[in-house]
């Protein structure tokens, strides 16, 4: 409503997305640089390489959540379904010698099916996003707990190990970030040159003129929450490869889906829908990565992280939208 | 069916005035809490052994209810506060400190505690209204700075045993005052619980305030053309919303007899789940205190009853997620007008609805 009016024609449009991603990217650099002065070893080749890596797991969960947001949706299962995949295929892993192409398939068919789920209870049955993904939140979490059965992954196989840790063919880029990449560009392409996109943020931006116009909405949002899914469940996959290990609280307990949503927003995407902006969400977890871990490196107390957590979410959406008590 | 109706029903004819603030769904729920209180009685053991028991049971989920009252107001409004766990921990833990670290009376401590509850709120009104930044979004941020505060207020070992009248809070039952036949039988929380259910029912179906909640939840821009202070409404909603949730948090503590700066975490999605399973519209403007009062014992008494039978708590959780999903999907279909549920499945297949304008 007046989050839409307040919106300027599209004439501001490029020049306001590429301010974020270059103060995202100045940010992040000149925060890299003081804790680099600061503690020489922040700069060095391993730990640069650590943090890319460390950001991989939820920029794969937050694109998936830029999409569900620039529709004017929410999706909060992304934690449980990530903890969920990670069990599944790890347990499989480590006590049936399950293969890493076979991980791959169970982790993208588990994400397609039960985001087509939320997907469906979400479009089909007119359940309002927060709630439809707070109850799923719950049975997925549930069905962790249940397939799990009191275990723990702690080991998995060196092929699994390789693959959310080293290069391929010898790079010195890990695997995971060269995935990240491919991702990211698959989404922004869909996002912003598909027909896919455009009906995406046309729903977003305004549901009713979009089903007027022709749009199936219905299913461009089963669509939207499957692909949430799937982007959840294989950040899973490459989680338990990258840690070795998953427990009942992976993704939970971080609170993922919080996370997900904070760099999503602060990457530039509008809560209030119909407006995206892949590149930068990826960027915003570069940038949380990079103060997570320039926070050790500066001994500062671990309590303290999630508040700045917390603050970054309310700068970031500061001015975003305009809009006193609106719908949750 | 009041389910569907407008704000406007609770405009003052004669008629309104002498209507109880119930009706279908919270009829539905009381069915609902009946069969579940005698399910459990009759399939597991140790779920029903005497009045004392069962009402004792109640000491388990009463805090849920407290947060789900304060809640309803504000998402009556159409907000959400999804602090209202960090709150919860972070009043608790100052309260605990000022007694351990400072010497403050307990009591004392308390209300000190339940009153910053209220300050986290306004705080919380403050993003909104001033920042600017939509409700979800800006408790959520909230809640990640409460939840600092209240890990770094709770120090390394977090105060516990307190006075024994305070942990009666808790765990206590209400003697002297009822007849001796009733003593030992009717938990403090209890009572505390059911006095502010009252008070918040009445304030919000009878009261020129709760009309206006209402109203502002059923249509912001109709409430303040019609000069209504939106603000001050958001503001006292979000005020309460922290309050209670603080005073949930104490009986927690009282309930524990200790503080931890993550016990409150627990709270958010049960009593979020208790106020939608209530009959309270997520888009604001529609439902009833009485609803989310039937709907906390329906919940509380499901998962005492499922954890009795055996269930684990994960299990428990996940029914519980699956019947709000459940619920509201049965709402959403007898809910639009005229037709049966044969009629809307075949409606739905053959022709989708429009979407709302703002579905979020």
């Amino acid at each position: 409503m007046s989050a839409a009016a307040a919106r300027s024609p599209a004439a501001s449009r490029p020049s306001w997305r590429e301010r974020r991603e270059l103060v995202l990217v100045a940010v992040t650099a000149a925060s890299a640089g003081v804790v680099g002065l600061v503690n020489p070893g922040f700069l060095t080749f391993e730990n640069l390489r650590f943090v890319a890596l460390n950001s991989v797991v939820l920029s794969i969960v937050a694109l998936g959540q830029t999409l569900v947001i620039a529709m004017r949706g929410i999706d909060l299962s992304v934690a449980p379904l990530m903890g969920l995949s990670a069990m599944v295929c790890g347990l499989l892993a480590q006590s049936h010698g399950l293969p890493l192409w076979g991980a791959v398939g169970i982790a993208l068919a588990l994400g397609l099916a039960l985001g087509t789920l939320n997907g469906v209870l979400v479009a089909a049955l007119n359940i309002p996003p927060i709630i439809t993904t707070l109850g799923t939140y719950s049975l997925f979490g549930g069905l962790t707990f249940l397939y799990s059965d009191g275990t723990q992954v702690d080991q998995v196989p060196p092929a699994y190990a390789a693959f959310g840790n080293a290069g391929p063919l010898g790079l010195p880029v890990p695997t995971p970030v060269l995935v990240l990449v491919l991702v990211t560009a698959a989404c922004w392409f869909a996002l912003n040159h598909s027909r896919f996109g455009r009906a995406v943020l046309a729903v977003g931006n305004n549901a009713a003129a979009a089903y007027n116009a022709g749009l199936r909405v219905t299913a461009i949002r089963i669509q939207v929450y499957a692909l949430s899914g799937l982007l959840a469940c294989f950040s899973g996959l490459v989680f338990v490869c990258y840690t070795g290990s998953a427990t009942v609280t992976t993704g939970t307990g971080d609170h993922v889906e919080l996370q997900s949503i904070a760099v999503a927003l602060v990457g530039g995407t509008l809560i209030a829908g119909g407006r995206a902006n892949v590149v930068g969400t990826v960027l915003a977890s570069l940038f949380l990565s990079t103060v997570l871990t320039a926070l050790v490196f500066l001994q500062v107390p671990p309590i303290w992280y999630s508040a700045g957590e917390g603050l970054m979410i309310l700068v970031a959406v500061r001015g975003g939208t305009r809009r006193a008590g609106g719908t949750a | 069916m009041d389910m569907r109706a407008p704000a406007n029903a609770n405009a003052v004819t004669p008629r309104n005035r002498r209507r109880l603030p119930v009706g279908g769904w919270e009829l539905a729920l009381t069915g609902l809490l009946a069969a579940v209180v005698v399910g459990f009685g009759a399939a597991a053991p140790g779920f029903y052994t005497g009045p004392a028991s069962l009402l004792g049971l109640t000491e388990n989920f009463l805090p849920f209810g407290l947060v789900a009252l304060g809640l309803s107001l504000v998402i009556l409004t159409g907000g959400i506060d999804l602090s209202v766990g960090a709150v919860a921990s972070l009043s608790a833990v100052l309260a605990a400190q000022l007694w351990s670290r400072f010497g403050v009376d307990i009591w004392a401590a308390a209300a000190v505690g339940v009153a910053l509850g209220g300050v986290l709120g306004l705080v919380n009104a403050g993003v909104i209204l001033r920042l600017g930044i939509e409700p979800l979004i800006a408790t959520l941020g909230t809640s990640f700075l409460y939840g600092s505060a209240a890990v770094a207020a709770a120090g390394a070992e977090p105060p516990s045993g307190f006075p024994g009248g305070f942990t009666a809070l808790g765990t206590g039952t209400v003697d002297g005052v009822l007849p001796a036949s009733l003593a030992g039988l009717v938990p403090i929380q209890l009572v505390v619980f059911a006095a502010f259910a009252v008070l918040f029912s009445a304030l919000v179906a009878r009261s020129p305030f709760g009309r206006v909640l209402v109203m502002v939840g059923y249509s912001p821009d109709a409430a303040r053309y019609s000069g209504i202070r939106t603000g001050r409404v958001l503001v006292t909603a979000y005020a309460v919303s922290g309050a209670m949730a603080s005073l949930a948090g104490l009986v927690l503590a009282s309930y524990y007899d200790a503080v931890r700066p993550d016990m409150g975490d627990v709270l958010l999605l049960t009593a979020i789940t208790m106020v939608v399973l209530g009959g309270v519209s997520i888009f604001g403007g529609e439902g009833t205190v009485a609803g989310v009062v039937v709907s906390v014992l329906v919940l509380g008494f499901l998962r005492q009853g499922m954890l009795i039978a055996g269930f684990s708590d994960m299990v428990t959780t996940m029914l519980t997620g699956a019947i709000l999903l459940a619920s509201i999907a049965v709402k959403n279909l007898f809910n639009r007008r005229g037709t049966g549920l044969a009629n809307q499945i075949w409606a739905m297949i053959r022709r989708p609805e429009p979407p709302r304008a703002n579905p979020s």
